[in-house]
């Protein structure tokens, strides 16, 4: 058939052209490597951050990709929640040309996945992961993205002091470095402003009993006015199930890995607890017209401010590839490094005179009735925030 | 507070000697250890969150759920053991394994990897209290159900013509069958069982944990696991035994260990139950097994 023939031709003939033609505008590409949690107890923390993820580099492919001349290709490994697994995959990612490299939501596999990134000068920005010393134990390559561990303990300290809270129960777990640490910034910030630690207790995650830390916490002579922890599900409905279950109305206080839509649906169980989040979108703020653009992307509404966060990285790599103006791996980790006030969508995102965690707004929330109600956001006082 | 802390060790010895005796009885009778016993636990966790959303009230819920599990017991028993049936005790172990990989799986994306919320009535999160010390209805309920299901189970084994040929089977299941009980019988009764006894257990447990999650499966059947070794594998009493002494050592540890200690538990556990077994290698109560030369 040669009229067929000859019609295929013609069409190979204006594929050549038009790829020469839209050479000349964005011919290059960039690899992102994305070695996340697409199964395992990781994954309800890193698919809604890379949802985001996604969402800002469709955007900005749209554009030109990023700083409008890098056409992004986001390839996507899973790492099954196993940190020997994240760095099997981050290997195969920079195998296959991956420039810049996204780590999981938490420390410990972000720091193997950073062990291999750094000889090689890849920036590697963990989506959701806050202990502050991730980025002290993999080198200059690695970034934080969302507040640090110590930055959120410190404003849930500043708001429990402020509403005249003294005396503090930890209960931390060793198996994370975010629920070994975060309590125990907490109870330096509360100590230092003339709170007390009257008693820690430990737990694994995964636990299936807490009747014996919760006994011990009722037994305690001198009686906490709040318990703080960094226990996220499955454990945290748990220790709230048994602990009211025991008849404890102690107050309990959280950070961001509550703020899920599996606590919230917990209703009358956690209200009055208090957690952190990245962002509060009140009516008008640029975060409600994004909720409203992620509902229109992804046929659902952001589950948590991962979402946005994982947007928000997208971002912050446009302006970092624009400033280096290039897509050389040292010149954007520096471009990154060097960002002061970069308006993201939640606010003012810094990482200039940082140790490569982001100083940025953290916002107080309180369930009540089954929803999150907004407290108030703030950014901490640099001097009271905890060395890592 | 020492009063409340054996309520507490009763309540979670309790729910892992459910755990442990759905293990055993399938043990006793066909051999096999079955891994995938945890995701029967999430199977009814997930159909006790179903039935909640889809408005039964709660006891239709609890029954509809433990009916699932009970119900998904036999169906395992049929789509993937009975093909396997006489097969090496390897294989039987790698086919429970891959059965409870696929589970976990197939909740994971047709579900959610996220943990659900299973919001529990009010009055389960109550207390009462006597005296200086108030008990949880929570822990009592967990008490009262894991006796009842021991009490029925005795009577079941001991009264019914099915639960004799179930006891005889585990001792010497060539002469059951030789005496004209059918054997598929038998091992989709025990499966049955075990299924029934998973979604009891696994009521408890969400009960206690307020949401269901995909991989929420893997730390009880561990436990359980430990517990049925602890009793002698195979022994029905042995596991109820090894499940209860498991509950009281962990509540015992966590109750009692400084802060600094606290995070070996499991492994101070796990050598107690070492030294259990190198003074009794056949377990606490050992199975009856028919000896034939």
């Amino acid at each position: 058939m040669p009229s067929l023939y000859r019609l295929h031709r013609a069409a190979l003939c204006a594929a050549v052209f038009g790829i020469a033609a839209i050479s000349t505008a964005s011919a290059e590409e960039i690899i992102i490597g994305a070695a996340t949690a697409q199964t395992g107890g990781l994954a309800p923390y890193d698919q809604p951050a890379l949802a985001g993820l996604r969402m800002s580099l469709d955007e900005l492919n749209a554009k030109g990709g990023l700083g409008g001349k890098y056409t992004v290709k986001l390839l996507i490994k899973d790492t099954r929640s196993d940190t020997a697994q994240t760095a099997t995959v981050a290997q195969e990612l920079i195998d296959a040309g991956a420039k810049i490299m996204i780590t999981p939501c938490d420390a410990d596999p972000s720091i193997s996945a950073g062990q291999l990134t750094q000889p090689l000068g890849i920036p590697t920005l963990t989506l959701c992961g806050s202990a502050p010393v991730l980025t002290g134990a993999v080198g200059d390559v690695m970034f934080g993205t969302y507040p640090a561990d110590n930055v959120q303990a410190t404003a849930v300290a500043d708001f429990a002091v402020s509403e005249g809270k003294k005396k503090v129960f930890l209960l931390t777990s060793p198996d994370s470095t975010y629920t070994a640490n975060l309590p125990e910034y907490f109870g330096k910030v509360f100590e230092k402003k003339g709170g007390a630690i009257v008693g820690r207790g430990t737990f694994s995650m995964g636990q299936p009993d807490f009747s014996a830390e919760i006994t011990n916490i009722k037994g305690l002579a001198d009686k906490p006015d709040l318990i703080m922890t960094a226990a996220y599900e499955p454990d945290f409905p748990a220790f709230m199930q048994q602990l009211r279950g025991a008849g404890v109305t102690i107050p309990v206080y959280g950070a961001d890995a509550i703020g899920t839509p599996t606590i919230k649906a917990l209703g009358k169980l956690v209200d009055g607890v208090v957690y952190t989040s990245a962002g509060y979108a009140e009516p008008g703020s640029k975060l409600e017209a994004f909720n409203a653009a992620f509902t229109k992307y992804a046929g659902h509404a952001p589950e948590s401010t991962y979402e946005v966060n994982g947007y928000e990285i997208g971002l912050i790599l446009d302006q970092a590839v624009k400033t280096a103006g290039s897509d050389d791996p040292k010149a954007i980790r520096d471009a990154i490094a060097g960002l002061k006030d970069f308006d993201g969508i939640t606010g003012k995102i810094t990482y200039a005179g940082t140790d490569r965690m982001p100083l940025r707004p953290v916002a107080l929330m309180r369930y009540e009735g089954g929803e999150g109600k907004h407290v108030q956001t703030l950014i901490p006082d640099a001097a009271d925030v905890p060395a890592p | 507070m020492i009063a409340q802390q054996i309520i507490n060790a009763v309540s979670l010895g309790g729910v892992y000697a459910l755990l442990a005796l759905g293990l055993a009885i399938v043990f006793s009778i066909v051999g096999l250890i079955n891994f995938a016993h945890g995701e029967l636990m999430t199977l009814s966790g997930y159909a006790l969150l179903a039935s909640l959303v889809l408005g039964f009230p709660f006891p239709v819920a609890v029954l509809v759920a433990v009916s699932c599990g009970a119900l998904a017991a036999v169906a395992m028993e049929r789509i993937a053991f009975r093909p396997m049936r006489g097969a090496s005790v390897t294989s039987l172990l790698l086919t429970s394994f891959a059965v409870s990989s696929l589970l976990k799986v197939v909740f994971q994306n047709g579900i959610s990897a996220r943990p659900q919320a299973v919001a529990m009535a009010g009055w389960m999160t109550g207390a009462f209290s006597f005296g200086d010390f108030t008990i949880g209805v929570g822990p009592s309920i967990s008490i009262v159900v894991s006796a009842l299901a021991l009490i029925a189970l005795e009577v079941f084994l001991r009264r019914s013509v099915t639960g004799t040929a179930m006891r005889a089977a585990a001792e010497d299941f060539d002469v059951v069958r030789l005496m004209g009980i059918p054997a598929s019988r038998i091992i989709a009764t025990a499966f049955l069982l075990s299924g029934l006894l998973a979604g009891l257990a696994a009521m408890l447990w969400v009960a206690q944990r307020a949401s269901v999650d995909p991989l929420m499966g893997f730390t009880p059947v561990l436990k359980a696991f430990i517990a049925a070794v602890v009793g002698g594998l195979g022994s029905l009493p042995g596991a109820v035994a090894g499940g209860f002494l498991l509950g009281i050592i962990e509540v015992l540890l966590q109750a009692t260990l400084p802060g600094a200690i606290a995070p070996y538990r499991d492994a101070i556990v796990l050598s107690g139950v070492i030294a259990v077994l190198l003074v009794r290698p056949q377990g606490l109560i050992p199975a009856v097994r028919a000896q034939r030369s």
